[in-house]
């Protein structure tokens, strides 16, 4: 069997013979490669930071309703048996923790002013386990288990409506049957999130008490799942719709014989989703930019090698090599010329993405722009293994498209001819 | 039967509008064993013969036959591989793998045809001894002499124990005193392991050295001379 050693050998020293010119196609190798790392590093961090921010922040990684009310947000589709739903979550792997929500449209009001709310009955103390919401508090404190006619407010909220800790607020939404009801709550606390529709809208509630002022005995809206990790979502959900002959959400009530809909985060709000999906093909474009301008550098630095050897792929033509072998002993070089540029690039962009990711990038700047994200101002890049194998993948595929013409032209030279040639 | 036998072998060139008739029907037979030089003026044709003897070019007409097989019907593939396992190649100007030492420039065509590293490195290291460059098999072709790197081409012409040896001015680079030492080693060569050997030259020396002298002038045989 061919030894293909001699191809590596041959490769290696071959790159050497002109050290300035391969350090220099070398040293763009790698920082087209480390840029693209880091690049990506950058990508796959906000990108995460975009899902576990808008799941832990208030959605959780996954909801179930009553069929229909993600669309129509009315409180008649509720869940009026939260013992069921809770009874088909029992023995689920990977849940770490649930909670019962009532989240319901309404007005909140102080004397002399009044605006929009997005009322949350919340489980004070499951609540505190499976969002960000009690973390959030700038003022006062998060609500307790035994708190009656307490509400946390939007920091945003509260400035458009005056009020401070200890002031009252009137809730006031409209139950069912079409009335309006309302209840007098007392500010307990002041949340800052970064997210301008929880800032904005928030009150958030007892459940116990939203239940009674709503008139829903034991009926919330929301059963909301927090998962162990994002790997857990797409098996619990499938496994609820089955356990609940539950719909995704996307089918109408009436069409939904089974009484519940079963969302991930991303189906309940695909803003994140699509983020990831742009972002991912905006670093496509720039991979395959990068790629083609460095593979350029390496098509003309083989071209040039194989203009100074011909005479050499001359000989090896004349002692046996076949055309075959001439054309993959062109293609290695070409691989080992990029491997040797990808390693460092690589090296180089690892230890930035190692650094920047335990200091953070500060973007506070843009912290507004960001909040609409659910980005954080300090991004962590973070290097997924999926990105790290692509930019791999295309950093070989490139060399093996970039090495093709140059060993095409090996193959196929004359050897007698070729050593002709001074 | 011959080793060569060429039959009324045409070759011409073409450059642009010129055409020049390289050779004009030459036939030749080297037995088996033989120490045969191709001579002539420059442009008379030897290493275009001797280029479509080692299957490195084909002619427009004729027959040939090399070690029993008739060449001129083997596709590029065959061709090659007959290269590897029948013909051994000196060149006039080295044409040694710069990047390679001596001991692995002579192993490389073995290392072609898949010896074992240990097998192809003995035999690589017995005939660097053979041509006189023991110990050498660690230096690049750039740290040796031409008559050296010449002496090396041969080891690597005899690595696959061809059953005859192409010699291309073998000694056009070289001094005469080196020239004659080549020589001299081919000749003992050829003599003590039997290995055929075509030579073109038209340095006297090579032909003081021949046994058979073939004459080429403007594509044609003029004068085969057996010593």
């Amino acid at each position: 069997m061919f030894d293909l050693s001699i191809y590596l050998k041959l490769g290696w020293r071959n790159l050497w013979l002109h050290p300035l010119r391969t350090g220099l196609t070398v040293a763009a190798l790698a920082l087209g490669i480390a840029a693209l790392t880091f690049l990506s590093a950058m990508n796959d961090g906000w990108l995460q930071q975009i899902r576990t921010n808008f799941a832990l922040t208030m959605t959780g990684h996954l909801q179930i309703h009553a069929s229909g009310f993600q669309q129509t947000l009315k409180l008649a589709r509720h869940i009026k048996d939260p013992a069921q739903v809770m009874q088909a979550l029992d023995g689920l792997a990977g849940i770490h923790s649930v909670t019962s929500r009532l989240r319901v449209s309404g007005l909140a009001s102080v004397a002399g002013a009044n605006a929009g709310a997005l009322v949350y009955g919340v489980e004070a103390d499951k609540e505190r386990h499976l969002s960000r919401l009690a973390g959030f508090v700038t003022q006062g404190r998060w609500l307790l288990d035994s708190d009656d006619r307490a509400v946390v407010l939007g920091d945003g909220l509260a400035d458009r409506l005056q009020v401070a800790l200890g002031d009252k607020v009137v809730l006031m939404a409209a139950l069912d049957n079409g009335d309006i009801a309302s209840e007098v709550f007392r500010v307990r606390g002041l949340l800052h999130s970064g997210v301008l529709d929880i800032d904005d809208l928030a009150a958030v509630v007892p459940l116990g008490r939203a239940q009674q002022w709503l008139d829903m005995g034991q009926g919330v809206t929301d059963i909301v799942v927090r998962a162990d990790d994002f790997e857990q979502v797409t098996g619990l959900v499938d496994q609820l719709r089955q356990r609940l002959h539950a719909g995704d959400g996307s089918q109408s009530a009436a069409a939904d014989s089974s009484g519940y809909e079963v969302m991930s985060w991303s189906e309940i709000d695909p803003m994140a989703e699509q983020w990831s999906a742009f972002a991912d093909a905006y670093t496509w474009i720039v991979l395959a930019v990068v790629i083609l301008v460095v593979l350029a550098e390496v098509l003309n630095t083989m071209l040039m090698s194989m203009h100074e050897r011909s005479r050499e792929f001359g000989l090896m033509g004349a002692l046996g090599v076949r055309d075959s072998q001439m054309f993959f002993m062109v293609i290695w070089e070409t691989v080992i010329l990029v491997s040797v540029g990808s390693v460092l690039g690589f090296m180089t962009g690892g230890w930035a993405v190692w650094h920047f990711g335990k200091v953070g990038i500060d973007l506070s700047q843009f912290a507004v722009a960001f909040s609409f994200m659910y980005m954080s101002p300090v991004i962590h890049p973070l290097l997924a293994f999926d990105s790290l194998l692509g930019i791999l993948g295309a950093a070989i595929l490139g060399a093996v498209v970039a090495g093709l013409f140059p060993a095409w032209k090996a193959a196929r030279l004359d050897p007698a001819a070729a050593m002709r040639e001074v | 039967m011959a080793l060569i036998e060429a039959v009324d072998i045409r070759k011409r060139y073409r450059s642009g509008e010129v055409e020049a008739q390289a050779l004009n029907g030459v036939s030749l037979s080297v037995q088996a064993g033989a120490f045969t030089a191709l001579a002539g003026p420059s442009g008379s044709g030897k290493t275009t013969l001797l280029n479509i003897i080692g299957t490195l070019d084909r002619p427009e007409s004729g027959t040939l036959t090399v070690a029993g097989r008739d060449v001129l019907s083997l596709s590029a593939a065959e061709r090659a591989a007959f290269r590897l396992s029948h013909i051994g190649f000196v060149f006039q100007a080295y044409n040694l793998i710069r990047v390679l030492t001596a001991r692995e420039n002579v192993a490389y065509v073995q290392q072609l045809q898949g010896v074992s590293a240990a097998e192809r490195n003995a035999v690589a290291d017995r005939l660097l001894a053979e041509v006189g460059l023991d110990g050498m098999g660690d230096r690049r072709p750039d740290q040796l002499s031409g008559g050296q790197q010449q002496r090396i081409a041969v080891a690597r012409a005899l690595a696959t124990s061809p059953d005859i040896v192409l010699a291309d001015e073998p000694t056009a680079n070289l001094d005469s005193h080196t020239g004659e030492s080549l020589m001299q080693l081919m000749q003992q060569l050829n003599e003590t392991r039997g290995t055929t050997f075509l030579i073109s030259s038209h340095d006297p020396l090579v032909l003081a050295h021949a046994r058979q002298v073939v004459h080429l002038r403007d594509g044609l045989v003029q004068e085969d001379a057996s010593a």
